[in-house]
């Protein structure tokens, strides 16, 4: 077929595409413009155009804040903790969702853990202070009527760890059961009944065959968590955090936010960015090629 | 054939509903044009000059009118626009992300206002170093004589930036911030004194903890506490030791637009106390989650909390604190007193600068002239008296010269200066001449069983006060770490007063460490400089 002929055949869907192709080139490729701020002295009255060229000094200047640093760190360990804690739940709680009989509880169950994905974070932050304060926290209360000493879910550092990993599974783990659920109704039937003459157990089965079957979603789920590494989105660690514990909850999302937005440094808040998008593209590239030479699974 | 008829059929339909859509909407916008242009045109001949001023839109416009058409908008219109052949329209800009919106109005430079403003003087030292706002020194002097006078040196000083006017900072009516108040009827019950210093505040503290006089059932905070200025700052200053003109300059340190004490000499007996009050289970467990004051007022309205500072006059608000507190507790009562003592006898806290909102007119706007004239009119005869207070006889009466609202008014007489205070932008509080007056128009605006207990409060929040340090120009640094290092400051805070006592030297040292790199050591190098230069 000759490229007419197949343009003529088929040019409804490159149309389709062109809206799409569009977005992305508008929305995510033009801002990209803006980059070159980290290598300017941004003027807000010059543009971007007329700001002075700095060469790298914005990158000295921020690889120079003891700040920085912090922030990169608590990023790192609170996504770390996430992949280790909030990365599985999904999994787990697909899974049971999945070895359910019972066509209407499985229903309601599976609407009341998608309930939290919807509840904004600022909202979700006002629960977390009634339930987790250590004067008129709900668990709290419970804990002193019995005659123990009050837990600082919110003001020690470590608890606040636990707290804030678990509001993070809360909210996301029903949602994130979505893309698991999808890859679990194509499995074949046929292999359960066949292992279920074979005589194998449920716990076999899960293991033998529903796990086999995830593997590749799990694989993608994965490469693109350790992708995402680097970034953290800003709602959650900034609405549970607090002064209290700034030592962990400060992350380079609250960090751009503050010397960006609040001090107005642009030019500082764009080379954390753009350190974020750097290292970020590393680990996904990393984290895609270990894939595919261990598990034989990659998403390029 | 059918299909691409009904896609055609549906397109245009799509097509003649967004038509209709913008033309409406053009057309509302039209209609608005040309009812202000028949009102301005009518007075003098010619073109009207278009004047574009920023107002707070806060949503709360009552019905029948809205943020850019009311009775004070048209007010602005007939008194001033109308003579002048002005047309003065206003940019309604969100009150919750105004710098925001601002910034973005500004780099556009083409659609910015002709007068904007913020309360934020970082942005306005922003917009002043990069060269985006006119000097209105000279326009000053031409065209604003009324409005000169009315400001005053002192708050136009803050306005300046290296020898140019380049904002009118707007005047102040009321320069005291904090007053403290204490159960009275606790202090009744158990036979105590109103305390007078703070040791005495420590005494009356432990005792309203052993003793529980509110019968709260264990769960009474002697101290209310959070993590805002007016909760923490009466005390900490308090701590202060007397310094002399230069500590004061150089080792003061503003973050935003206030000033802390982090390096003066006492600050850290401050912290020592408020730790030791904390461990001792005296003051709110949870004030470093409270940096909206939110737990505190709770807690003070349930009845729980025997003694705070609070912002002088915020209590007292009909359907505000106390009133709260005596409809869950009928004989609660409240006193404003002074409590902490510093070590000569007095009762130190800072007050306010002479300024609220910093009115500027960027670099790119062609009115500055007009914008010069309109806040001038609102300076000169009765003008002022009138936006911020409505009419004579139907909104308010004169009580000894002093506004009162009337409180039978019917609504849409009382919703005509609905937002007063952000269209009279040249004053921050009523202007009645001198600070007494100014004050008891704060005090007669509060219901009437509390109007007494405001005024102690307002009187207490104006003596020994401590003015804030201003520099001839901007220090650099405070701008560039400001809002960072304010942050560390309640880290600071929140660290040194939660900590076990034996480990509290050392957390003193690692934050105060942290904060001196972070930019405290930058402000205060600059601000050493500046006092050198300034002598």
């Amino acid at each position: 077929m000759n490229t007419r002929v197949y343009l003529r055949r088929y040019w409804q869907l490159y149309m389709l595409l062109i809206l799409p192709v569009a977005y992305f080139l508008v929305f995510k490729y033009g801002p990209m413009y803006g980059i070159i701020i980290a290598f300017k002295d941004f003027n807000f009255f010059q543009g971007i155009n007329g700001s002075e060229w700095i060469g790298l000094d914005a990158f000295k200047e921020v690889f120079a804040m003891s700040d920085f640093y912090k922030t990169l760190r608590n990023t790192l360990m609170l996504n770390f903790l996430d992949l280790l804690f909030s990365f599985p739940a999904p999994l787990f709680l697909a899974i049971m969702l999945y070895e359910l009989k019972t066509v209407w509880f499985k229903k309601i169950s599976q609407t009341i853990l998608y309930i939290p994905h919807f509840i904004s974070w600022v909202i979700i932050g006002g629960i977390v202070y009634q339930v987790f304060g250590t004067q008129s926290g709900m668990i709290n209360n419970f804990v002193t009527s019995l005659g123990f000493e009050a837990i600082p879910f919110l003001t020690d550092k470590n608890d606040w760890l636990i707290t804030y990993l678990i509001v993070g599974v809360w909210q996301s783990a029903g949602w994130g059961t979505i893309i698991y659920l999808a890859a679990l109704t194509g499995i074949n039937r046929e292999l359960f009944e066949a292992a279920d003459v074979d005589g194998a157990g449920r716990l076999r089965k899960i293991w033998s065959i529903t796990l086999p079957s995830l593997k590749p979603t799990i694989v993608t789920l994965l490469i693109i968590n350790v992708g995402n590494m680097i970034a953290i989105g800003f709602e959650r660690p900034y609405i549970i955090g607090n002064t209290a514990v700034r030592d962990y909850s400060d992350v380079l999302s609250t960090f751009v936010y503050r010397i960006g937005i609040e001090s107005g440094q642009y030019t500082l808040a764009t080379v954390v960015g753009l350190f974020q998008a750097v290292v970020g593209l590393v680990f996904v590239l990393g984290a895609n090629y270990l894939s595919k030479k261990l598990a034989d699974q990659s998403i390029i | 054939m059918m299909k691409v008829v009904k896609g055609k059929k549906k397109a245009s339909v799509l097509l003649a509903l967004t038509l209709a859509g913008t033309m409406l909407i053009s057309a509302c916008g039209s209609n608005n044009e040309t009812g202000n242009k028949a009102t301005g045109g009518e007075a003098t001949s010619g073109k009207p000059v278009t004047l574009k001023v920023e107002v707070f839109d806060r949503g709360n416009s009552p019905s029948g009118s809205t943020i850019t058409n009311n009775y004070l908008t048209n007010y602005v219109q007939d008194n001033f626009g109308k003579p002048n052949n002005i047309d003065v329209q206003f940019v309604p800009i969100p009150r919750s992300e105004e710098v925001q919106k601002l910034n973005v109005l500004m780099a556009s430079g083409s659609d910015v206002p002709d007068i904007v403003f913020t309360y934020d003087s970082g942005t306005f030292y922003r917009y002043a170093q990069q060269g985006g706002l006119t000097d209105l020194g000279e326009l000053l002097d031409q065209h604003g004589p009324n409005l000169k006078k009315f400001l005053g040196e002192d708050t136009l000083a803050y306005g300046n930036y290296q020898g140019q006017q380049f904002a009118l900072p707007a005047k102040r009516a009321h320069l005291g911030k904090y007053s403290s108040f204490v159960r009275q009827d606790w202090l009744d019950k158990l036979g105590l004194p109103v305390p007078q210093t703070t040791d005495e505040l420590y005494t009356t503290l432990k005792a309203f903890k052993e003793k529980d006089p509110g019968q709260t059932g264990g769960k009474v905070i002697p101290l209310g506490m959070a993590l805002a200025s007016a909760q923490y700052e009466p005390l900490l200053w308090s701590f202060i030791q007397p310094v002399t003109e230069e500590q004061r300059y150089t080792l003061t340190q503003q973050l935003g637009s206030n000033d802390f004490p982090i390096l003066l000499p006492g600050f850290k007996d401050g912290l020592q106390f408020m730790n030791k009050l904390y461990n001792e289970g005296l003051m709110s467990k949870d004030f470093s989650l409270d940096e909206d004051k939110k737990k505190l007022n709770e807690d003070a309205a349930k009845g729980l909390v025997g003694f705070f500072s609070e912002d002088d006059m915020n209590p007292f608000y009909p359907d505000g604190l106390y009133s709260t507190l005596q409809a869950n507790i009928p004989d609660a009562k409240l006193s404003s007193v002074d409590v902490y003592t510093d070590s000569e006898g007095k009762h130190p806290k800072p007050e306010y600068a002479p300024v609220g909102l910093y009115l500027m007119v960027p670099k790119s706007s062609k009115n500055a002239v007009e914008a010069i004239k309109y806040l001038d009119w609102m300076a000169s005869e009765n003008n002022l008296l009138n936006m911020q207070n409505g009419v004579e006889g139907e909104n308010y009466t004169l009580q000894d010269g002093i506004p009162v609202a009337k409180a039978d008014a019917p609504d849409d007489v009382k919703n005509r200066v609905y937002n007063w205070g952000d269209m009279a932008i040249i004053s921050n509080g009523k202007q009645l001449g001198d600070t007494d007056r100014n004050v008891e128009a704060y005090v007669l605006g509060m219901p009437e069983q509390f109007q007494e207990e405001t005024r102690n409060a307002l009187t207490i929040s104006r003596s020994d006060t401590i003015k804030p340090v201003l520099f001839d120009h901007p220090i650099e640094a405070q701008a560039k770490y400001g809002s960072a290092l304010r942050d560390k400051f309640n880290e600071i805070v929140v660290k040194a007063t939660m900590v076990k006592p034996d480990q509290f030297e050392s957390t003193f040292e690692s934050i105060m460490k942290d904060y001196m790199a972070n930019g405290g050591q930058a402000i205060l190098d600059e601000r050493t400089k500046a006092y050198e230069a300034m002598k």
